[in-house]
Parts: C-alpha cells; structure tokens; sequence
C-alpha cells in the first residue's frame, strides 16, 4: 500500500520535470550570460515590492560583476534571502511567506505526532512523501505568487475554500476525525467552491490565464490549510474518540491510520481543487470572450468623413 | 512609524567602513566582503540607512557588456550620526573603562 503511495508522487514528479524541459530545454543548459545564480535572482528580484525595485536591480547588477559559479551562487542566495526579508514586503514575498508558514506547519505537524507517539517506519516514509509533495506544492506556488494579480486573490481564494470546507465539514476537532457531512455538502466543497473560486478568479481579473492561475494557487493555499488543521486536530485529540479498526484498534494505529487520512485528502483535495477550479475559470473565459466588449467611437478627424468617401 | 533602535553591530560595522573614506563610493559585493556579511543581511542594512538618509546612492554607467553599477557612500547626515556614535562610545569608554565592548 504504502509503496504504491510512493510510487504516485514520484511519477508525478518525473511527468512534471519532463513537461518543464520539453517546455523549454534551453533553461537547464547554463550559457555564460543565463546561469543558475542569476535565474534565482530574477526570481528574488520579481519578490520584491514596487517602492524596492531599484533595489533589486543594485542587486541583480552586482552580480554581473561577479566570476565564479559558488561565488555568484551565495551571492544570489544572500539576495533570495534580502528580498524575503527587506520591508515593505511585495505582495509576491508575503504569498511566499503564507506558504512557506503553511508548508513549514504541515511537515512540522506530522514530524511531530509521528515522532510524539513513535509511529513506525511506514509513516516516516509518508512523512518523506509528504515533504517532497509541500516542497513541489512551495514552488508551484512560488512561481504564481510572482505573476501580476494572483497572490492576494489566490491566498485569498485558498482561505474561502478552506473556511467553506470547515463550515459544511464542522469546525471542532472532533469534526475532522468523524466528519457529519451528507452528500450536498462534498458536492459543495469540492465541486462549487472550487469553480466558484477560479471563475470568480477570471471575471475579477478579465483573463482567463489569470484566473486559472488564481484557482492553481487557491487550490494549493486550500489544501495545505486543511491539512494543517485536520493535522492540529489529530494532535490535539490524539487517540480520542473511536479507535480505528483500519488501524487495528491501537493508539500508535489509529493516529497513524488519521495521519494517513490527511495525507490522503491533501494529495485529493490538491488536485481536485486545481482541476476544477481551472474549469471554472476557463468556463468563465468562454463566457467573456462571448460578451461583446462595448466599442468608444473615436474622436472624428476632419479627414475622416473624406476618406470614407474617397 | 519610525523606530529608533541602537545600530545593530553589522550596521555599525558598515557605517564604519564607510566612514573610514567617506568621499569614496562603494560597491556592495565590495563592501560586503569588507565587512564579512552575506549579501543576504548587508543589502537590508543598506536599504535601512538609505531610508534613513545616512547614506548617498548613486548608479556608475555600464562598460561594454557589463550592466551599471549602484554605489554607496555615507551622506552628510549619516557622517554626523556615525561621529554622534563614535564619541558616545568614546564618552562610555571613559566612564568605564572595562566596557570595551564596542572595540571587539
């Protein structure tokens, strides 16, 4: 079981570096202009928020003065970091940061009830798959964050499907363990809302590209939220409630059984809300592509009548 | 709002290689390496003083293929906050001459 669960990720994984170099091989072939350094300090620069941009261009000029790859390397890195840190954050840098508390909250979570009731091996192994999948998920959504009007609409789409998941699912921890949903409301949270969030995303926006990639970010913002609090629920109850019989109706088997739920619904939920919520958005695309924008006449030159009747 | 904290020891550091030759202009890998900061936390620290006022920025012009250069130095407030600095430090040495804390 749990070698098939490894199994997912990592094809995923391989199909996702595949569909980025078939994108563009050229990226991974470091030239004597584009190297690794100053592609990583492109993308600190992009962090940066408006009133601090010449600041990232001091920066991203200091390194072309610079030889050496390791030299040009911590240089770059130093800057990633200056860029994260140095106020006012960017709105890109603060969608970094929410992601990064999340990601950080997720991993840290389960390593910690994993470790608090000594689970074995199987779910050290699904820690490892959950910190490579919160790696992919930080990056994706690092990537968006930097692309004009997605970071505040998409962290905030991800903190509507949250809270609407947890209204309709119950808030108390207890919820989490035993869920007291009937069948509208799955419908509701993992169909409605996503498609709501992502076409809410292109008509806000008018660009359908921008929405799906406010219902990318949502989805991932969305999800790790969920799983952060269904992990706080399952540290807080621990054992409580009814033993597990998938966990053979042991204390070290019923948390690691919930663990494993977790896991499950953020890998469901992730791709799920991805997935709909970019049909939501491309729908909504189709349907401002056929309202007819409303043409302004033009100020009429004194030529324009004779032209016409030339 | 603007908070007034004591200079943190790397901004002291770099506000005195700075004032060792004030009319100078600096780059900041240069600068960096003076002080032995990462770029990660000297780039902050200019970035303070510039808000500040304490220091002059300015942009050399690119050669041939290599891009411009941004340049700094302190400017005439900031030479008056790091002499502010160096005889308050002066005056507490005085007062106690085991505090030598601010030459380590």
């Amino acid at each position: 079981m749990l070698g098939g669960l490894f199994f997912v990720p990592m094809l995923g994984l391989l199909g996702v570096g595949i569909a980025v170099y078939r994108r563009n091989p050229q990226r991974f072939l470091d030239g004597p202009t584009e190297d690794a350094p100053l592609r990583l300090m492109r993308w600190a620069v992009g962090l940066l928020s408006p009133q601090r941009v010449e600041w990232g261009q001091a920066m991203l000029c200091e390194l072309g003065h610079l030889g050496g790859r390791i030299r040009r390397m911590r240089f770059a890195l130093g800057c990633v970091v200056a860029a994260l840190v140095l106020p006012p954050w960017g709105r890109a840098a603060a969608g970094v940061w929410a992601v990064i508390v999340l990601a950080a909250g997720a991993v840290g979570l389960y390593g910690g009830i994993a470790a608090r009731y000594r689970l074995g091996g199987g779910d050290w192994i699904a820690a490892a798959i959950l910190t490579v999948f919160v790696i992919g998920v930080l990056l994706g959504a690092s990537a968006l964050v930097r692309r004009p009007g997605v970071a505040i609409p998409g962290l905030l789409g991800g903190l509507f499907v949250t809270v609407t998941f947890l209204t309709l699912s119950g808030f108390t921890f207890l919820d989490q363990i035993l869920p007291n949903t009937v069948p509208w409301h799955r419908l509701v949270q993992v169909i409605v809302v996503p498609f709501v969030v992502g076409a809410a995303g292109t008509l806000w926006s008018r660009d359908p590209i921008v929405g799906k990639r406010i219902a990318r970010l949502a989805a991932m913002t969305g999800s790790l939220g969920l799983f952060v609090y269904t992990s706080v629920a399952v540290a807080a109850i621990g054992g409580g409630g009814p033993f597990d019989e998938d966990g053979g109706g042991t204390l070290r088997g019923t948390i690691s059984d919930r663990l494993g739920n977790n896991l499950v619904l953020l890998a469901f939920t992730t791709l799920v809300f991805a997935t709909i919520g970019w049909g939501g958005a491309a729908a909504a695309g189709r349907l401002l592509h056929r309202t007819p924008t409303p043409t302004v006449p033009g100020p009429i030159s004194p030529n324009s009548e004779t032209q016409q009747e030339a | 709002m603007q908070r007034n904290r004591p200079p943190s020891p790397q901004t002291i550091s770099v506000l005195r290689a700075l004032a060792a030759d004030p009319a100078r202009w600096r780059y900041g890998y240069e600068l960096a390496a003076e002080v032995h900061l990462q770029s990660g936390s000297l780039y902050p620290i200019l970035v303070r003083l510039a808000d500040r006022g304490l220091l002059d920025t300015s942009w050399e012009p690119g050669q041939g293929s290599r891009p411009p250069r941004h340049l700094y130095r302190l400017s005439r407030t900031g030479r008056e906050f790091v002499a502010a600095l160096t005889a308050a430090r002066v005056d507490r040495t005085t007062l106690n001459p085991h505090n030598r804390w601010s030459e380590a």
